[in-house]
């Protein structure tokens, strides 16, 4: 019955937004690929640094023109913010990898210049997503497990030699006195875009997401933050609701 | 044109809002810390412990509230004047008090403290218990308990290494039960050792019984009073009567700043050595309020054995492995002031999911320390632990 019902519902909306916004809403899908920084400090931590690492997302672009330049745009996304932390010298093969999940929802100002086809455009406005899941995939030293026999005439060259790795891969265990999991930023984009008879525009854009949020609510003083800073390329298509519309209307008349 | 300006001034807020992010806060190391007054000293160990300790987690100390309220006390003092120097010492001590970390030592450098005992909380509570009591005397494992329990032909010697005694004893109990008492974890070392000294004789004849006694009733290890040491004589000594690993924990570490950044857990275990015989007997591992860290680790493995058993007391509780802060971004560190903030490492969590720091483990059979018994030549913890072998 609840099925039945958000069904009719997700049916009026759309068909209510179609007879309502006519040429000026189009909608789509979006994909791309990102890497992701993490801004914060190791502090004094011996031969320990952190690293960018890709992730990908995925997202549904709504846009409402409201003239030829100016529209706004929503896009429901999920996002991966991944980072890793390293160690190096001795201590080369430790590492953790952090792959984090967000559902993520911009929101933001679509401007666009060009001609009728080719057309650039720049994004602005700012973002809220949710940490939804984690993983971590690394290496550490197991102080319980130790390494062959080291002859007293030989050299140690890496921390593994003493202590053998205990490899991981398991899912991120959230502590809510730490972890914020709401985080709120801003984004830019730039891009291009072309426009296949007025029904299909294709998109390619650089974007970048700024963290506002740190990633750790504040319980202890001193406390060093964590920002993501996410850079991607993203390609996708949007479908110009009226149009698609418009063609089924012409082909109802010529029926009667 | 007015349009124009309302995106200009969009674009200014969006460039604006870029500064909204938190500084990141300069995290020095303690040891760099000029202390030329009680300010830095304060701030030196302060973020040492903030940034180092192991076991926030699950202290319960506020070191927020440390903060808020020992940061102004100790700007009042002054450095160059003894009696502040005292007081300074007052504060140290009453900061960490809660201190859950049973490991925790802080020793001083500052020679008006040159009289003063380093300050160990664990010691601190242990002391204010009503059942407290003083080790049991290695003389009581030297000479009363060989000649009142075991079997003739028993070894006992001593080494001295540095400002270190080494002591062990080994026999046998009506033949067939096997012990072994040793006051500190140092076996493999003193094993390896070039030529000969009277500890690595008495290991070497457990060694030997373990291998060569046909009919093993059971083996007894002694611990009492045993302050741990090296973790190389897990597998070392407990390797040699398993014939397959042995899972009985967890430890993690600090992966970050923070107070509760931790690495995920990582099995802790033992590994069968290739002469390993694997003993079925009863082993029971000897253990008090005087047993702590690779102690309280044995006994915890030992314990997790089918034929493990624990007789005596509760152990002391300090169970995290220690060593250089360097190879876990935690732990032990210096200051200026501070000779040493000796703390754990890592933490460690039991199989059964519980972290027995600060708390000890507690035996499965428990006989309390008995001053008059053992002032008449018995031990009712070793009686105890007959039974189980027989």
């Amino acid at each position: 019955m609840n099925c039945k019902l958000f069904t009719f519902a997700i049916l009026f909306c759309c068909n209510f937004i179609a007879l309502k916004t006519q040429a000026q809403l189009e909608v789509g899908i979006s994909g791309g690929y990102n890497k992701n920084y993490l801004y914060t400090s190791t502090g004094y931590r011996a031969f320990t640094k952190y690293d960018a690492v890709s992730g990908f997302e995925l997202g549904v672009p709504i846009q409402y023109h409201f003239n030829e330049w100016l529209a706004i745009q929503a896009e429901p996304s999920y996002i991966q913010k991944n980072y890793e932390q390293n160690r190096s010298h001795f201590f080369e093969g430790v590492y953790q990898k952090n792959t984090n999940s967000y559902i993520q929802l911009p929101l933001m100002a679509h401007f666009s210049f060009g001609g009728k086809q080719l057309r650039g455009f720049l994004n602005i406005g700012g973002y809220g997503a949710y940490w939804a899941s984690g993983k971590v995939k690394g290496a550490v030293a197991n102080v319980f497990d130790n390494g062959p026999e080291i002859p007293d005439d030989q050299d140690i060259d890496e921390y593994f030699q003493l202590n053998q790795p205990h490899h991981y891969n398991e899912k991120y265990t959230f502590d809510s006195r730490r972890d914020r999991r709401l985080e709120l930023g801003l984004m830019a984009g730039i891009g291009i875009e072309y426009a296949i008879l007025n029904k299909y525009r294709l998109f390619v854009e650089g974007r970048y997401y700024y963290s506002l949020s740190d990633q750790q609510k504040n319980y202890m003083i001193n406390q060093i933050p964590r920002y993501n800073d996410t850079y991607g390329v993203r390609i996708g298509c949007l479908f110009n609701i009226k149009n698609i519309f418009r063609k089924q209307e012409t082909q109802t008349l010529i029926k009667d | 044109m007015n349009q124009f300006n309302k995106y200009i001034l969009v674009l200014f807020v969006f460039f604006i809002m870029t500064s909204c992010r938190k500084e990141i806060p300069e995290i020095n190391r303690p040891e760099d810390y000029v202390e030329g007054n009680f300010s830095e000293v304060f701030d030196a160990y302060w973020n040492g412990m903030n940034n180092n300790y192991v076991f926030w987690d699950i202290d319960t100390t506020n070191w927020d509230r440390v903060y808020k309220q020992y940061k102004p006390l100790f700007a009042k003092l002054n450095l160059a004047d003894s009696i502040d120097v005292r007081t300074g010492y007052t504060y140290f001590k009453e900061m960490t008090s809660g201190l859950i970390d049973s490991h925790y030592d802080l020793s001083f450098n500052d020679s008006w403290l040159a009289d003063s005992s380093s300050i160990n909380p664990a010691y601190q509570r242990k002391l204010a218990k009503p059942d407290y009591h003083d080790p049991i005397s290695v003389l009581h494992f030297y000479y009363t308990l060989p000649d009142n329990y075991l079997d003739e032909g028993w070894k006992r010697g001593f080494v001295n290494v540095g400002n270190s005694q080494y002591v062990a004893v080994a026999g046998t109990i009506d033949q067939h039960t096997l012990y072994f008492y040793f006051n500190s974890f140092n076996l493999k070392s003193l094993y390896e050792a070039d030529g000969d000294n009277a500890v690595k004789t008495v290991e070497q004849y457990f060694f030997d019984m373990i291998n060569n006694t046909p009919d093993i009733k059971g083996i007894i290890l002694d611990v009492r009073g045993n302050g741990g040491g090296a973790l190389a004589d897990l597998n070392f000594l407990l390797g040699r009567m398993i014939d397959k690993r042995l899972d009985f924990g967890f430890t993690r570490s600090k992966q970050g700043n923070g107070r509760l950044d931790y690495s995920p857990w990582t099995p802790a275990f033992v590994t069968p050595q290739d002469s390993a015989r694997n003993i079925t007997a009863p082993i029971v591992m000897l253990a008090d309020a005087w047993s702590v860290s690779m102690s309280e680790i044995t006994t915890m493995a030992v314990k997790s054995l089918p034929n493990g058993h624990f007789v005596g007391e509760r152990t002391w509780g300090g169970n995290g492995p220690l060593t250089a802060n360097k190879f876990y971004n935690g732990g032990q560190f210096s200051t200026g002031f501070i000779n040493q903030t000796y703390t754990s490492s890592l933490m460690f969590k039991y199989r059964d999911g519980k972290i027995y720091e600060g708390i000890g483990f507690p035996p499965d059979i428990e006989v309390k320390y008995d001053e008059a018994a053992l002032e008449v030549g018995t031990d009712p913890q070793l009686e105890a632990a007959l039974k189980l072998t027989q």
